[in-house]
């Protein structure tokens, strides 16, 4: 089952090509039918017993093998899910492009790849997958031209140093332990030394925290987003990103176990509140450099660094309830960040741009869409019964109890980052005056709304039952050795706190019957045009009279210096060390032949004079 | 049962035959070369059972060892020989259409001696024979270089000239003292009589000779002939020079330290020399506009990987190194004849010229990708496991210097990353400038090449157990010493 799960993903990427070099609408049905047969296949191994199966004896002296776990189900379910979403998205964003077969090959390529990564049974099938999936990333970035080239370069090159981390971690695992399957390992490194642990822990946090975003490892991650094809922004942000919170999990929680990766070091100074201090950053500061933006889709970009700070912050933080918090935030994430991305795709597809300076009043013209992007942003900012409103309690919660204010402090302050910028792009998108150019913005086409509606459809529903996914979660949680959470259906309750939807709804129910009545009771509405509401009545003056650049300008004048991004700086003058190290490095070939002839000359008598004066050999 | 001789008595023969056959029937002459490499390849490939189990020596002339000149075809000598036909015989098809306005015999002729001398490196189981052998590679070389006749040919070819003749006389001279003192040419001989490389009647000759070879192989600071040569020569040639030529050179290199010196002091000498010319040609390919002079440095670089991973000296490292040496070739001769029909259709080697090359040349702009990836060490490429071996390898060892070596080896990727990355993104997706272009329908003969290659490249990438047995019994070979000796000189 396994087995063939990936053989569809991959061979399904192989044939859609080749068909759409025959007809690009079976291409389409196909590529959707196979992620469906996917999606399928997946959910039937739900709460399985955990096997493993061998693929391919003998890589290279390794037998690569297969492996589900609840763990890796859930994210694998994920994966599958927002693949078909993103695939019917896909159908009418990518017609006109050029190179649609190239581009639906790579998605498939990538969703694959995630699948391979999250169903692998050792770290050497999940190495391969991910650079898989990291390569074929790289080239969907790039697919926009433009801004896009270098977008993708910065990409590849940071993942090329990940990846290398990976490789070192992963084979000096083998050379110590003499395997890699991640059932065995979770054996030996109980025995490991502490330095080993944390050297083997940064490697793996070197390449994780790249894929995560984590700061310092974020600078690729803004231009990336943004510049990519709208539907594949929405898997990267949904779930490729997420693959670097998965391989955490797997390395701090599966492999090493909560009592290594809990006990290295004391206090502040312990490994795993480092990495939590990190993600607070990691939550703050961009979730501001995000208020700052003037693109919708870095605004979106920037916000997904931030969320995936949540994320992180959940994984490291240490307690059970903060890691189903992390795991359920990286489920509502996938969701609302995806449809943000394909609302703000289609938004641009639509009017050609995404400067949020240059929108405005797309409500009339696109009420469908205005709606699934409010849902979205709800859940971004976490209202209550939306679903990121429950990843978020609990991670307060769990932070205040555990007695960390600055952590709890800091997940509160990038919230208020989120609801900035979360009501900017909802307001400057589709609220205050309509352009005239975009006066003839139609609707778009029922693909397009559909996955939108859907997943909007799950954010409020999971909101409202957030105990469909606990429940799942606390089983993750609990395999990996957390006592279990005491989940209802309506919500979660623990001795320090409840929190039961059933009461918000009836409090919200309440609250719309006293606003329904106030309007009832009120005088007579009627109906004016969407210029009406800005001039009061007044005559609509010609031209552009609502502005909404500067948007938060207050604000800015406060934050923008602390913002300088002196990572990308550092960054930027590595590049520039080893441009000018290249440069250096070249000039050994002068195009003098006799400058050629003295090495080689040179060489053999030095070779030899350390031979006369030493004998080292 | 094939004789091994036949592997270079044919090819020889053919060569010269290639200016009779053309005052008779001018149209054959494209296919001589193709029947003789696949006549190799076919041969080469029957032996490699047989070689397996015990390698084939061959004497000529009918005398004993050591007085004869002997080829031995073990399991490396028969798999590396395979390989230069296989390439040969692509490169050959590859040059039908290539080929189209320079005159074709001339270029055929000096093409099949420099595979035949390429051939007898990687078959002669005696030195002076080693030095005739690679005195045909260089000089077909030096000529082929020249090829087009353009000003940036010529003085290619001039510097290689001087730089590998200067090589070969310090190999002849290196040859000419061991023949002094131990009175004998053939390399099992050698083995059995040289105990040690202290002494300086051994360490002399046999820098001499490593430095003379090193020209060859392209180990840095002897390796500056390259970018010009390798860029300059048609793009056919340059594939064969960078897929097969300085893999031989490096192979000889290895054959001469581990077996006939068995200098395994030196070795940790050639791990670093490796890294120092893996990350000199990595970091001076980052800074080029030329596409050829970048794979140029590109090889370089390579060239100190395979060094690297051979001079980690442990059975694994030399697998690995092998392994890297053939998934080099097979990667590095796809780039260069995709590159050669892009700079065709294009007019320019420079990077920023390439692109819209996606529209113009579908499948060669695809074997640029697979060949690059390969190169960077991405799964599912050959490359990904040569990479993976060697890195395995170094930290295998356990010693804090291979970790920091490796550590370098791992940027040398990241650079390497870097500038492949950039000339796909230039070929796939920079767009085409304003300009529309035409897609033209590739010769068949040109296709044939790039998708074969591509075909190996992956499923050697995935199935990487299809060869590694054979490199194993071929690593083998290099590192045992005695067994050699056993093989050629009988059980004495």
């Amino acid at each position: 089952m396994l087995e063939a799960i990936l053989v569809v993903a991959f061979g399904g990427a192989l044939v859609s090509y080749f068909l759409g070099r025959w007809t690009s609408r079976i291409r389409d049905y196909f590529a959707l039918g196979v992620w469906i047969a996917i999606l399928g296949m997946t959910s039937y191994l739900h709460q399985i017993e955990p096997k493993i199966s061998t693929f391919y004896p003998g890589f290279l002296g390794y037998d690569l093998s297969l492996r589900i776990t609840s763990l890796s189900w859930l994210f694998a379910v994920t994966v599958a899910a927002v693949s078909v979403l993103v695939i019917i998205y896909s159908f009418r964003y990518i017609k006109g492009h050029e190179k649609r077969n190239l581009f639906y090959f790579l998605l498939l390529l990538v969703n694959g790849g995630m699948m391979g990564i999250t169903l692998s049974g050792d770290l050497l099938s999940f190495y391969i997958f991910w650079e898989i999936a990291s390569w074929s990333t790289f080239l969907l970035i790039s697919f926009n031209r433009g801004k896009a080239l270098p977008a993708g370069l910065r990409y590849v090159v940071m993942s090329v140093i990940g990846s290398a981390a990976m490789l070192v971690a992963t084979l000096s695992l083998y050379s110590s332990y003499g395997t890699l399957a991640l059932s065995d390992l979770s054996t030996h490194l109980a025995t490991a030394g502490g330095g080993y642990v944390i050297f083997i822990f940064l490697l793996f946090f070197v390449s994780f925290g790249v894929k995560n975003a984590i700061v310092p490892f974020h600078t690729w991650l803004p231009p990336a987003h943004s510049e990519a094809p709208a539907p594949f922004s929405a898997v990267l942000s949904g779930l490729l990103v997420k693959m670097g919170t998965y391989g955490l999990i797997l390395i701090f929680y599966l492999i090493a176990g909560m009592k290594i990766f809990l006990g290295l070091g004391t206090g502040i100074w312990s490994f795993h509140y480092i990495i939590s201090a990190l993600a607070g950053v990691t939550i703050v500061v961009p979730s501001f450099i995000a208020v700052l933006q003037d693109d919708a889709k870095k605004t979106l970009a920037w916000s997904t660094v931030g969320q995936a700070g949540y994320i992180v912050l959940g994984v490291s933080f240490g307690t059970g309830l903060a890691l189903a918090a992390g795991i359920f935030h990286f489920l509502n994430h996938a969701m609302f960040k995806s449809l943000l991305f394909m609302s703000i795709g289609t938004v641009e597809r639509k009017t050609s741009t995404r400067d949020l300076n240059e929108l405005g009043g797309l409500v009339k013209r696109t009420p469908v869409l205005f709606v699934v992007t409010l849902v979205g942003a709800a859940g971004l900012i976490g209202i209550p019964l939306t679903n990121g409103f429950f990843s978020k309690w609990m991670l307060y919660k769990t932070l205040i109890l555990e007695g960390n204010p600055f952590l709890a402090f800091a997940a509160l302050v990038g919230t208020w980052g989120t609801v900035l910028y979360s009501y900017r792009l909802i307001h400057n998108v589709f609220f205050g005056q309509l352009p005239e150019k975009y006066r003839d913005v139609t609707r778009t086409s029922f693909s397009t709304y559909l996955p939108m509606v859907i997943l909007s459809i799950a954010i409020v529903f999971f909101g409202v039952f957030p105990g469909f996914l606990l429940g799942e979660i606390n089983v993750v949680t609990t395999s990996l050795g957390f006592t279990p959470l005491d989940v209802q259906l309506w919500g979660i309750s623990s001795d320090s706190g409840t929190v039961n939807t059933l009461n918000i709804l009836a409090a919200l129910a309440v609250v719309g019957v006293m606003v329904w009545y106030l309007f009832r009771s009120s005088a007579e509405t009627t109906e004016v045009s969407q210029e009406d509401s800005y001039t009061a009545g007044a005559p609509v003056p010609q031209g552009r009279f609502t502005y909404t650049a500067d948007f938060y300008r207050p604000l800015e004048k406060i934050i923008r210096p602390y913002l300088k991004d002196r990572i990308e700086d550092f960054y930027g003058m590595l590049v520039g060390f080893v441009g000018v190290l290249s440069d250096t490095v070249r000039r050994i070939y002068t195009g003098y032949v006799g400058t050629y002839v003295a090495y080689i000359l040179a060489l053999l008598a030095a070779v030899l004079l350390v031979q006369l004066g030493w004998k080292p050999w | 049962m094939v004789n091994p001789a036949l592997l270079l008595a044919v090819p020889l023969a053919l060569a010269f035959l290639i200016p009779l056959v053309r005052l008779v029937a001018r149209g054959v002459v494209k296919w001589i070369p193709v029947f003789a490499m696949a006549f190799n390849f076919i041969a080469s490939v029957l032996i490699i059972p047989r070689a397996l189990e015990e390698a084939i020596v061959t004497e000529i002339g009918g005398f004993p060892a050591p007085f004869c000149i002997n080829l031995v075809a073990g399991p490396l000598g028969s798999i590396l020989s395979s390989f230069i036909a296989l390439i040969g015989l692509l490169v050959a098809i590859y040059s039908f259409d290539y080929l189209r306005e320079v005159p074709t015999a001339k270029y055929y002729t000096m093409y099949l001696l420099l595979l035949t001398g390429a051939t007898g490196i990687v078959l002669t189981g005696d030195i002076f024979n080693l030095f005739v052998f690679f005195e045909i590679l260089c000089i077909s070389s030096y000529s082929l270089v020249a090829y087009q006749g353009n000003k940036a040919g010529i003085e290619a070819s001039v510097k290689y000239l001087v730089q590998g003749s200067i090589g070969s006389s310090l190999l002849l001279l290196g040859i000419g003292l061991i023949y002094g003192q131990y009175g004998t040419l053939n390399m099992g001989d050698l083995a059995g009589k040289i105990e040690g490389i202290s002494s300086p009647s051994a360490f002399v000759p046999l820098v001499l000779m490593i430095t003379g070879l090193g020209v060859e192989a392209a180990i840095f600071p002897l390796n500056a002939w390259l970018p010009d040569a390798h860029s300059s020569a048609p793009s056919s040639i340059s594939a064969v020079l960078s897929g097969v030529a300085i893999g031989v050179g490096l192979y000889s290199i290895a054959r001469i330290l581990f077996t006939v010196f068995g200098g395994t002091a030196l070795l940790e000498t050639l791990a670093v020399i490796g890294l120092l010319t893996l990350l000199v040609g990595e970091l001076s390919a980052l800074s080029q506009d030329d596409v050829k002079r970048l794979l140029a440095y590109s090889s370089i670089g390579q060239m100190g990987l395979i060094a690297f991973g051979l001079g980690l000296a442990t059975g694994e490292g030399v697998t690995g190194g092998l392994f890297q040496l053939l998934s080099h070739g097979l990667s590095k001769a796809l780039l260069f004849l995709s590159v050669g029909y892009m700079i065709y259709r294009s007019g320019s080697k420079k990077i920023s010229d390439l692109q819209g090359s996606w529209k113009r040349t579908p499948v060669a702009s695809l074997g640029f990708a697979v060949g690059a990836f390969s190169l960077v060490g991405l799964p599912p490429f050959i490359g990904f496991p040569g990479k993976f071996l060697i890195v395995r390898s170094a930290l295998l060892k356990g010693e804090l210097f291979y970790t920091v070596l490796v550590a370098f080896v791992l940027f040398a990727t990241v650079v390497e990353g870097g500038y492949f990355f950039r000339v796909v993104q230039i070929i796939f997706f920079k767009g085409t400038g304003g300009r529309r272009l035409k897609r033209e329908v590739a010769p068949v003969s040109g296709l044939i090449p790039l998708v074969v290659l591509m075909l190996l490249i992956l499923i050697v990438g995935v199935y990487p157990g299809l060869i590694t047995g054979l490199i194993d019994s071929a690593a083998a070979e290099l590192t045992a010493r005695s067994s050699y000796f056993t093989l050629v000189m009988g059980s004495t």
